[in-house]
């Protein structure tokens, strides 16, 4: 592949996963959103593809492929089918307890964007000297992935949704993902492996946390937690 | 022979004549020598800006003018700039002020004191860019406050609210003053001289700190003097309260000086500076523009209005000087000098529609009692001439083409656009925010105009006042007359100005020569080439009108206009109560931006006695508190209150307390001092 | 040379001007075929044009001279701005001073002059209108003026046919996320500009969701004629001028008039593949809660920030 395809591909695919963070963030639908993280999983498995063909390193060709399997498939199929779950009760009572949308959250819609737009700035300026370090292609796309990672906790802070908040801890999780591999071209692949399962199995604890919750409370709007405490 | 000492001495001269004539002559007399002299200081004072913008320099020290320190004057092409500009709108407003104040009966503006003070104010605004030492420019500034200070409370018995402004503005000048003097002395101290050359020579060998806390303190200062946010308070109070010939006076000259100073102080006299104090400056810029332009969008007093967009204006103004400095700290000096450009182009373009507008709202106020716009409506009918000349300069204000604002905002823009070339982080985080800005107030400053201009000129009268409006005398629309021609000329040929605003970029020591080159208006840099052709514009424009105008009329058969009823949906013609208010207009805004203004509205709903379902009376009341003097000004007034209240204590009504206090003060002084020697 | 370029600027216009009805007409034929319906034909915006010329021109009691001069002023600033935009040629006598920053001001001055209208006539739709279309007018600035600056950064200018010839040489930029996050702001900004669904709905009457349709409320005859010829072509220049920032493919870049030709053609074919998938996705979405658009808009905002933050962090040096 020649260099200047490379960057081309790349700077697409970050673009495409950034630009996917910033869509879940706009959206309420919730079913928009976990179609949305799809295909942020689908960009970020292409990084490391790319990375690979580049330098002809088959290994991360096999670590991108696996990624994408997890987190364009795999955990989107969980989350959906939560969200399922939830939704198929809420039909059953014919009450619209507003499961399958973020109707309110904490920061209104258009003050979260500006938020990520300034987030996004934050993270140039603090990337800034790294990228003056070695500036390749991947360095230089460095600060999408650490912009992901604030967007991804700035979703888990302003969403009362459970599922929204899974899926802003799985943003999190793929701005990680995505700044390791273009900082350092990856980690060691058992330690990929380790964090993959992890984050899965962290998913699925949610998925039935978010279920036990909202027989408990008869919503997942995670402000009712609140009652825990007194 | 120079032209500048002789235009200076006659605009002292004319106002050493004024001043007295406008104290001692009875009636109308007195009104119109005090006008004529000031107009007349104005007219020297233009002409000395424009030999000095024409490349003259002057300097001069009178060491016996002043005890102890001597009075020095110096001209140079940047000091030319901002005397041009208040000569310009000093001139005519004067004329507008001869009308303005006739018939305006012995209190107010026509008082004998009001009428004395206006030439005075007049010669401090022209001289205060001649200052050239700390001393002379300290002096002037206060006498330039200070007859501010007594014109804005010239009609304080008339109304109430003048009182309380005029405290406001008193007390934050006279706080700034405190700044200013206490940076500057400052930096004379550690520079060792007080003359600004020797300032400008010193300044070079003080400590970076010395020369953060300086600038620092003088930019609160000059900033507040230009109405930035936060220490903006006084404005939207004092220019609504204060006579219009003195709003548009202090709306479109005085507050440039802030601006003017802290370039001179920033630019010349510390040489630049490190990145973070123009970065300072260009987010109070920023943050003036759209904080100031969403308050006049919400504002209902016409004034208050033009308060509120003088904030805005003055706002984009610095951030202009900010990105200037921020470039040049960057290294990327031709860059800085078309950023500073653009920004004192804007100084001069504010300065001619925003006199106009307070002229146009003065005649309005004048012909109906009311600054309301609820109450106003369909004066283009009784007032054509007033509304033509509104628009004209409500045009130059929305920053789109052929106004005159319009020419600057597109400089700014260029030079924030070309700012990426710029190697840095700062500027690459900071110049996208403030393109977003500007570009933001400039959106909002066309709803607020479209408001203004809409609501209280267009439709139909919704008060009695209104109704019975007429049009002014001749010499207000004179005085306005002027200005509307000068506004056309900057929006027409800006490029008579390119030489003049390059001589004084450089003044403040930026390679300004070139930076814009006449004609068409061209920014000429490295690698920028935009080029902004107005005459070409208002040209395309006309013909495309007439054409427009003209082919619909050649195909349809030519019939004559025939007059119908506005549509009424089958129920009766619309009243004119049903027209939409100011209020209601800038409602969808306030919806937006609700988290920005925190809007205060209370419903009180009264239903008659029989029944609680039927409604007898419904009062709605919203007010948009200026959330910043809410929040900032508030605690601190609260603490000073306290601390007043625990003051009261010290003082136990004994005179032997009074004259211990005295006593021992002197003690520890003469203490500090032994010991400290 | 000249010749041929006083032509393409005197050809932007009229395809502008003859195409803008064309245009809608196109669009509302897409729209009732896919709703099922039969359409009234590509040329009924002309026919409706022609009747309303006919008739008398009317002046709504009240009213002033900005209700009268708008509409023109309206059709004025697009026929400027279109000789500016480099639909066809790159190379004009007047391609020096086509400044993006003047075409997006030069379009704000007619919704200006058309909200001042709604405001003149004094009624309570008029004033609705104006306001409505000023917020949403205030609030696409931003948005704009960052797919500006985004755009300018290949070219190092604002001028538009430096940009547009720019990317003819370069088509790599146009794949460039930045070149992406751009082209998706300006067609969100293009649409709350000309008022289309999802922004507003140019076909209601319904006062609570009109925005431009309450401002010209009062108009009818030549003058409705006139408001809505600007309207049309307000669309098409705008469609153009996306066309040519995104798909510059074809615009002549010198001065013969074979690629002048196949310059028109292509405009006529991109112009119209756009107003298809416009009006198809019209048939799809709804439009949105007014005070849902600051969201939209909001969103847009961001994208063309992105676009530019992007566009000196990826790829700037290599």
């Amino acid at each position: 592949m020649s260099e200047g395809l490379f960057t081309q591909l790349l700077d697409l695919a970050c673009g495409a996963f950034l630009l996917a963070a910033v869509i879940v963030l706009w959206r309420r639908e919730l079913t928009a959103i976990v179609r949305v993280f799809a295909l942020q999983g689908v960009a970020l498995a292409a990084i490391p593809v790319l990375l690979g063909v580049h330098e002809r390193r088959w290994d991360l060709v096999v670590v991108g492929v696996g990624i994408g399997v997890l987190r364009a498939g795999l955990l989107p199929y969980l989350v959906r089918r939560a969200l399922t779950a939830l939704t198929a009760g809420q039909q059953r009572y014919g009450t619209d307890t507003g499961e399958s949308r973020e109707t309110q959250p904490l920061v209104n819609v258009a003050a979260s964007l500006l938020t990520a737009a300034a987030l996004t700035l934050l993270a140039y300026a603090v990337a800034r000297p790294l990228v003056e370090l070695d500036p390749t292609p991947e360095t230089q796309a460095l600060p999408v992935g650490l912009a992901v990672v604030l967007i991804g906790f700035f979703t888990l802070v302003t969403r009362r949704r459970a599922l929204s908040q899974v899926v802003g801890f799985l943003l999190l999780d793929n701005g990680i993902t995505a700044t390791a591999f273009l900082a350092a071209a990856g980690v060691p692949l058992i330690v990929e492996l380790g964090v993959s399962f992890d984050v899965l199995l962290a998913v699925l604890v949610l998925q039935i946390l978010t279920t036990r919750m909202r027989e408990a409370f008869g919503t997942t709007d995670i402000d009712d937690l609140r009652e825990l405490h007194d | 022979m120079s032209l500048v000492p002789a235009a200076l001495a006659t605009a002292a001269g004319l106002a050493a004549v004024g001043a007295p004539a406008g104290a001692a002559l009875p009636g109308v007399a007195r009104v119109r020598a005090s006008g004529v002299c000031t107009a007349g200081v104005g007219v020297a004072g233009c002409a000395a800006g424009v030999a000095a913008l024409g490349g003259q320099r002057w300097a001069a020290d009178f060491p016996d003018l002043m005890p102890l320190a001597g009075a020095y004057l110096a001209v140079d092409a940047l000091a030319g700039l901002f005397m041009a500009v208040a000569g310009a709108v000093i001139a005519a407003v004067a004329v507008y002020g001869i009308g303005y104040a006739t018939g305006h009966g012995e209190h107010g503006v026509s008082s004998r004191a009001g009428q004395a003070l206006l030439p005075l104010f007049a010669l401090t605004l022209v001289l205060v860019p001649a200052a050239a030492s700390v001393t002379t420019f300290l002096v002037l500034w206060e006498l330039m406050a200070f007859t501010s200070l007594l014109l804005v409370w010239a009609e304080h018995r008339g109304r109430a609210p003048v009182r309380a402004a005029g405290v406001w503005y008193a007390v934050m000048t006279h706080l700034g003053l405190v700044l200013l003097l206490a940076g500057l002395l400052l930096l004379a101290a550690r520079a060792g001289g007080e003359t600004f050359a020797a300032l400008r020579a010193g300044a070079a060998g003080v400590s970076p700190t010395v020369r953060g806390w300086v600038f620092v303190l003088t930019a609160a200062a000059f900033t507040s003097k230009a109405g930035a946010v936060p220490l903006h308070a006084w404005l939207p109070r004092a220019h609504p309260e204060a006579p219009s010939a003195v709003s548009a006076l202090m709306s479109a000259a005085m507050v440039n000086l802030g601006v003017y100073g802290v370039v001179r102080v920033g630019f010349d006299l510390l040489g630049g500076g490190p990145a973070w104090w123009w970065l300072t400056i260009l987010a109070l810029g920023g943050l003036s523009a759209v904080y100031g332009i969403l308050q006049a969008a919400m504002a209902s007093d016409l004034k208050r209005l033009l308060a509120y967009s003088t904030c805005e204006n003055m706002g984009l103004v610095l951030v202009g000087v900010g990105a200037a400095g921020v470039f040049a700290a960057y290294g990327d000096e031709p860059l800085a000098a078309a950023a500073l450009a653009a920004g004192l182009l804007h100084v001069v373009n504010h300065a001619a529609f925003k006199a106009l507008l307070f002229c146009a709202a003065g005649s309005v106020l004048r012909a109906t009692g009311e600054r309301n716009l609820d109450l106003l409506g369909g004066l283009r009918a009784r007032m054509p001439l007033t509304a033509g000349l509104f628009a004209v300069a409500a045009l130059g204000a929305v920053a789109l083409p052929p106004g005159n604002g319009f020419i600057s905002e597109w400089l700014l823009l260029q030079s924030l656009i070309h700012g990426l070339q710029v190697p840095g982080v700062a500027p690459a985080v900071v110049l996208p925010l403030a393109v977003a800005l500007v570009s933001l107030s400039a959106g909002l400053a066309a709803a607020v105009f479209v408001k203004a201009l809409g609501v209280a000129f267009f439709a139909r009268p919704r008060g009695p006042q209104a109704a019975g409006a007429k049009e002014s005398p001749p010499l207000m629309l004179a005085g306005m007359g002027l200005l509307a021609v000068l506004c056309a000329t900057l929006a027409l040929v800006p490029g008579l100005l390119a030489d003049g605003l390059g001589r004084a970029v450089s003044a403040a020591g930026l390679p300004g020569d070139g930076a814009l080159r006449g004609g068409v208006l061209q920014v000429r840099l490295d690698n920028i080439s935009s080029l902004l052709a107005p005459l070409w514009v208002v040209a395309a424009l006309t013909v495309a009108l007439a054409v427009a105008t003209g082919l619909p009329r050649l195909y349809g058969h030519r019939r004559r206009r025939r007059d119908a009823r506005l549509w009424d949906c089958g129920g009766g013609a619309p009243s004119p109560r049903m027209a939409y208010t100011a209020m209601s207009f800038a409602e969808p805004l306030q919806r937006v931006f609700d988290d920005v203004l925190a809007p205060e509205q209370d419903v009180d709903v009264t239903p008659v006695r029989e029944s609680a379902y039927l409604v007898e009376r419904v009062r709605f009341q919203r007010r948009v508190p200026d959330r910043i003097e809410h929040r900032l000004y508030e605690p601190v007034l609260g603490a000073l209150a306290r601390a007043g209240q625990a003051a009261r204590r010290l003082a136990g009504g004994s005179v032997h307390l009074y004259l211990g206090y005295g006593f021992v003060v002197l003690v520890v002084l003469l203490l500090v001092l032994a010991v400290g020697w | 040379m000249s010749g041929v370029g006083y032509v393409a600027v005197a050809g932007q216009v009229a395809v502008v001007a003859a195409g803008g009805p064309l245009l809608a007409g196109w669009m509302r034929q897409v729209r009732a075929r896919m709703e099922g319906r039969v359409g009234a034909g590509v040329l009924q915006p002309w026919r409706d044009m022609r009747k309303l010329l006919r008739k008398e021109p009317i002046t709504p009691v009240g009213t002033g001279p900005a209700l009268r001069i708008a509409p023109a002023l309206v059709v004025a600033t697009v026929a400027v701005a279109a000789a500016l935009v480099p639909l066809l040629s790159t190379d004009t006598p007047i391609s020096d001073r086509a400044d993006l920053i003047l075409v997006v001001a030069l379009i704000a001055l007619g919704t200006l002059a058309l909200a001042l209208a709604g405001l003149d006539s004094g009624t309570a739709f008029g004033g609705m209108g104006a306001s409505r279309e000023m917020t949403v007018a205030a609030l696409v600035e931003p948005t704009i003026l960052l797919s500006v600056f985004a755009l300018s950064i290949p070219a190092g200018s604002t001028n538009l046919p430096a940009i547009v010839s720019g990317t003819v040489h370069d088509p790599a930029r146009l794949a460039s996320p930045a070149g992406l996050l751009a082209t998706a702001a300006l067609a969100v900004a293009v649409l709350a500009e000309t008022g289309r669904i999802p922004v507003d709905n140019p076909s209601t009457h319904l006062e609570l969701t009109m925005i431009h349709e309450a401002m010209v409320l009062e108009y009818a005859g030549p003058d409705l004629a006139l408001v809505e010829l600007g309207a049309q072509m307000r669309l098409t220049l705008l469609l153009g001028l996306l066309a040519s920032l995104f798909a510059p493919w074809g615009i002549a870049t010198s001065a013969s008039w074979a690629a002048l030709a196949v310059a028109l053609a292509l405009f006529t074919l991109k112009v119209a593949v756009l107003g298809a998938v416009l009006a198809a996705a019209e048939v799809f979405w709804a439009k949105l809660r007014l005070f849902r658009v600051p969201e939209l808009l909001a969103g847009s905002f961001l994208l063309a920030l992105l676009a530019v933050i992007v566009s000196y962090f990826l790829s700037s040096e290599s």
